[in-house]
């Protein structure tokens, strides 16, 4: 059997997540023994002309030559594959959507507006059909090996329904609630092994929002540990705005 | 050997280096913020004895949050092996609603059909109880449930008293145990008083937290099955299940296939899941049978206070507090019930 | 931490082979198992198994074939999710992995010298197909039988061919309503309720059974109770998703039931007061 032939690519993004690939060490000498990688523009420099097997997209889409090259790589890519949160939930680029895109041209650009055409943040899945969708930023790295496995096994990848909190407590920090801070963790899907906080930060919900958040209930809880629910509100959409349509 | 003894307080050092030389010993250690969990340890010095209980209940031993159940190798149809991970490990200073939420495990796990995975690893364990002479803090409800006396269920229990700690030698492992530490002396007629004095003192420290008996809980659920105490907690509840992960009696779980990377072999692997989580209760064409938060909490009351009384004739709570202690949303077990109780009168 | 072999555990697989494959309609196929030496599965009509394939998870089945067919036993699978889907790739000659069977099943015994109504709303039919085999293998041991049947439409209807045999048993009343009918379609149109007022029965020598969606219960059950049925004579097969099929997991748990154990088929004068059971 051939192995299956393997892009990477990234959009507007920061390539952090590519760099999680490349960091990936003995894992990632298995994985190219099981695939025929092809193209990865910060390992190698060579461009493959036909078709993919698998192409991994890092990175929104915030003008229109990244659609135009997004729509290409869907249709020369059998199972396309966002990973990152720029990819999967638009991330940090969403924050532009907070405001009219032309206000947030003007800041940016000022005279030379017309230089830079820009349009809202958009994650891939906005534009084309994603086969799977790895959120985090960047990627965790054991999640990313799963959803390579499934991808090779061709079944389905579907992020946890449930809170960063469930592997928090696995983990047993000390609630970051517990230490006066407010975290995303209740709200955000799980997958990354509470991987922030387990390291001393907080959850900034670059995963995405679980599927049925109790808005008011994470209102109530800040109110209950005296914290501003606005922070919050400021947090959740530091990853999460171009989610909100 | 009798079936008591005495530990001087100045040797427990020496009995936990005994203990941490004779196989892997996991005892409470502190997080700092008023926070404990059960790790390994090596000396004294890392123990913390005075402790609230720990983050996560001992069960992370007996049923792991990830565990594996059989081995696979697809190069062989669906050839299999069932596989169980164990070690031999102490558990030192466990409180008495650990060791009662650990005898409700074993319950479940020895109840037809037999858990093997669970049942084998439990034959590994040396449990060591501590008693408390205090309420921990006022989310407990030991007292209701009478968890706060030993009730069986360890191999030794210690009590600490003015020079000594008071050992009851429950097992062979436990008699074992005492024989071979060289550390014990006698019970002498004058310990024996001060025990009695010590439960005494607990009598008065530990009542009932709630105006209820628990023989009387399930009526009272049966009673406010359709109560608006349940939209509240509904509304308060974030379904992030803290409240089944941190409870020492929750055993929900999950089944998942873990294949290497070469997809040919791998793990199918039992991993705790929550009754909380929105696709808990979902079936396969997207019926979800408890959708509302309300039903999940209503349904995690009943699973301690409520159903488990019909099949093991013992209620699922220990007191230990531990769900109300982890709800960021306040979601308080002992609020919840006196809510319940007040609405029915 | 050592990992060591168990000699023998509740979540070890029995190898079964894939003999037949049939596609019954677009969503549906029919799978026909061999189990190795030709050993019988020994299961009662109404029971399930879980399908394992390992790098996929496992997923509970009911049996939809007769226990009085020994040699072989048959799994209706519709496509719905992650591993029905990579089932219905199986091809003959494949091997799956079986654990069970598991659960309480339909109530054969009490069934005998009764009559027998026995009602299916749409995948309903694979399960209760198991129970219409083993009577129609036993028929002389029961009293009159009616089949219902209700489904969306024509093309979803289930093992067409064995339902044009029912229809022509003199022994068998047969009858069935679509929601949507076809141009071709020449039966009843209407829900399954509909039917029930034109059967002919004694209500107190009359057992029900009941198999279908959870909307159907609640509908069916009502028309059952104005014909005169005994709530004690009327038996659901409920669905929810049984993880470990050993009363532990907790996911098909409806209060302090366990379907997986406890059912899935349930008495309805049980159940009837049972928050969330219907």
């Amino acid at each position: 059997m051939s192995r299956p032939k393997v892009a990477f690519f990234d959009l507007a993004c920061c390539e952090g997540c590519q760099l999680q690939v490349a960091n990936l060490g003995e894992e990632l000498l298995d994985i190219l023994g099981r695939i025929e990688l092809v193209e990865f523009r910060e390992i190698m420099s060579e461009n493959w002309p036909g078709r993919y097997d698998i192409a991994f997209v890092e990175g929104s889409v915030v003008n229109d030559e990244a659609e135009e090259r997004l729509l290409e790589i869907r249709q020369r890519s059998d199972i396309l594959i966002a990973y990152g949160s720029c990819a999967t939930i638009g991330g940090i680029n969403g924050i532009k959507n907070r405001r009219p895109i032309a206000e947030v041209q003007h800041a940016v650009y000022g005279e030379r507006i017309d230089w830079f055409p820009a349009r809202p943040t958009r994650a891939l899945h906005h534009l084309v059909r994603v086969d799977y969708s790895i959120p985090g930023c960047p990627v965790y790295p054991p999640e990313l090996i799963k959803v390579i496995k499934a991808a090779l096994a061709g079944l389905p990848y579907v992020v946890p329904d449930y809170a960063v909190c469930v592997e928090c407590k696995f983990n047993e920090n000390v609630c970051m609630y517990d230490k006066g801070v407010t975290c995303l963790g209740p709200v955000t899907r799980a997958g990354c092994n509470s991987w922030c906080i387990n390291h001393g930060n907080i959850c900034y919900g670059c995963r995405g929002l679980v599927s049925n958040p109790n808005q008011a209930g994470a209102k109530e809880v800040l109110r209950r540990y005296r914290l501003d629910p606005d922070r919050i509100v400021d947090k959740m959409t530091m990853y999460n705005a171009a989610m909100e349509r | 050997m009798d079936q008591q003894a005495l530990l001087p307080q100045a040797r427990l050092g020496e009995f936990v280096a005994f203990l941490a030389a004779r196989q892997k010993l996991i005892g409470p250690v502190a997080l700092g913020y008023n926070q404990y969990k059960f790790a390994e340890v090596t000396s004294l010095e890392e123990l913390s004895l005075d402790y609230l209980p720990t983050i996560l209940p001992p069960k992370k031993y007996f049923l792991p949050y990830h565990e594996r159940l059989l081995s696979y190798d697809l190069s062989d149809g669906q050839g299999m092996e069932p596989v169980v991970e164990v070690e031999d490990i102490t558990l030192f200073g466990l409180h008495t609603c650990d060791l009662a939420g650990i005898q409700c495990l074993n319950m479940v796990f020895s109840d037809h059909p037999r858990d093997l995975h669970y049942l084998t690893r439990k034959h590994h364990m040396t449990l060591i109880g501590l008693e408390c002479t205090d309420y921990c803090d006022h989310y407990a409800n030991c007292a209701m449930l009478r968890t706060h006396l030993p009730k069986g269920g360890y191999d030794l229990f210690m009590t600490e008293m003015n020079d000594h700690y008071y050992v009851d030698v429950n097992t062979y492992t436990g008699e074992v145990l005492v024989r071979e530490a060289d550390l014990f002396e006698r019970v002498t007629p004058l310990a024996l008083k001060e025990l009695r004095s010590l439960r005494d003192a607990k009598k008065k420290i530990f009542q009932n937290e709630l105006p209820i008996r628990y023989q009387d809980m399930p009526k009272l659920f049966d009673d406010t099955c359709d109560s608006e105490v349940w939209t509240q907690v509904g509304d308060k509840c974030l379904a992030c299940g803290n409240c089944t992960n941190v409870c020492p009696t929750c055993y929900c779980f999950d089944m998942a296939d873990e294949p290497e990377l070469g997809l040919t072999r791998g793990h199918r692997v039992r991993i705790w899941d929550s009754c909380q989580h929105e696709t808990f209760a979902e079936v396969a064409g997207g019926e979800n049978f408890r959708g509302q938060r309300s039903e999940r909490q209503r349904h995690r009351f009943n699973r301690k206070f409520h159903f488990p009384l019909e099949r093991y004739k013992r209620v699922f709570c220990t007191g230990c507090g531990r769900c109300s202690r982890s709800c960021m949303a306040g979601i308080d077990l002992k609020e919840t019930l006196n809510a319940l109780i007040d609405e029915r009168s | 931490m050592k990992t060591m072999a168990l000699h023998h555990c509740s979540y070890q697989v029995a190898r079964a082979k894939v003999e037949t494959v049939r596609a019954l309609t677009d969503l549906e196929k029919l799978f026909r198992l061999v189990l190795p030496d030709g050993e019988a599965l020994n299961h009662d009509p109404g029971q399930f198994v879980q399908v394992s394939l390992f790098g996929v998870g496992e997923a509970p089945i009911s049996i939809c074939s007769s226990p009085t067919q020994l040699d072989s036993f048959e799994l209706c699978v519709r496509r719905a999710g992650r591993f029905t889907t990579a089932l219905h790739q199986l091809n003959p000659g494949a091997e799956i992995g079986i654990r069970g069977p598991f659960g309480v099943g339909f109530p054969v015994i009490p069934l005998e010298g009764n009559d027998v109504m026995l009602i299916a709303g749409g995948l309903g039919l694979a399960p209760l197909r198991s129970l219409i085999h083993y009577i129609i293998d036993n028929r002389r041991d029961f009293g009159k039988v009616d089949i219902l049947l209700g489904c969306r439409d024509p093309q979803s209807m289930l093992f067409c061919d064995e339902l044009e045999v029912w229809r022509k048993r003199l022994d068998i009343n047969f009858s069935c309503s679509v929601d949507r009918g076809a141009p071709d379609w020449e039966g009843n149109v209407g829900l399954i309720t509909a039917l029930i007022p034109g059967v002919h029965l004694e209500p107190l020598k009359t057992v029900a059974v009941v198999c279908g969606p959870p909307v159907m219960y609640r509908f069916v059950i009502q028309e059952l109770l104005k014909k005169g049925i005994a709530e004690r004579h009327i038996y659901l097969s409920l669905e929810r998703h049984m993880k470990c099929g050993l009363g532990k997991c907790g996911h098909c748990q409806i209060e302090n039931l366990y379907c997986c154990r406890d059912g899935p088929v349930f008495n309805y004068a049980d159940i009837k007061n049972i928050k969330g059971a219907i």
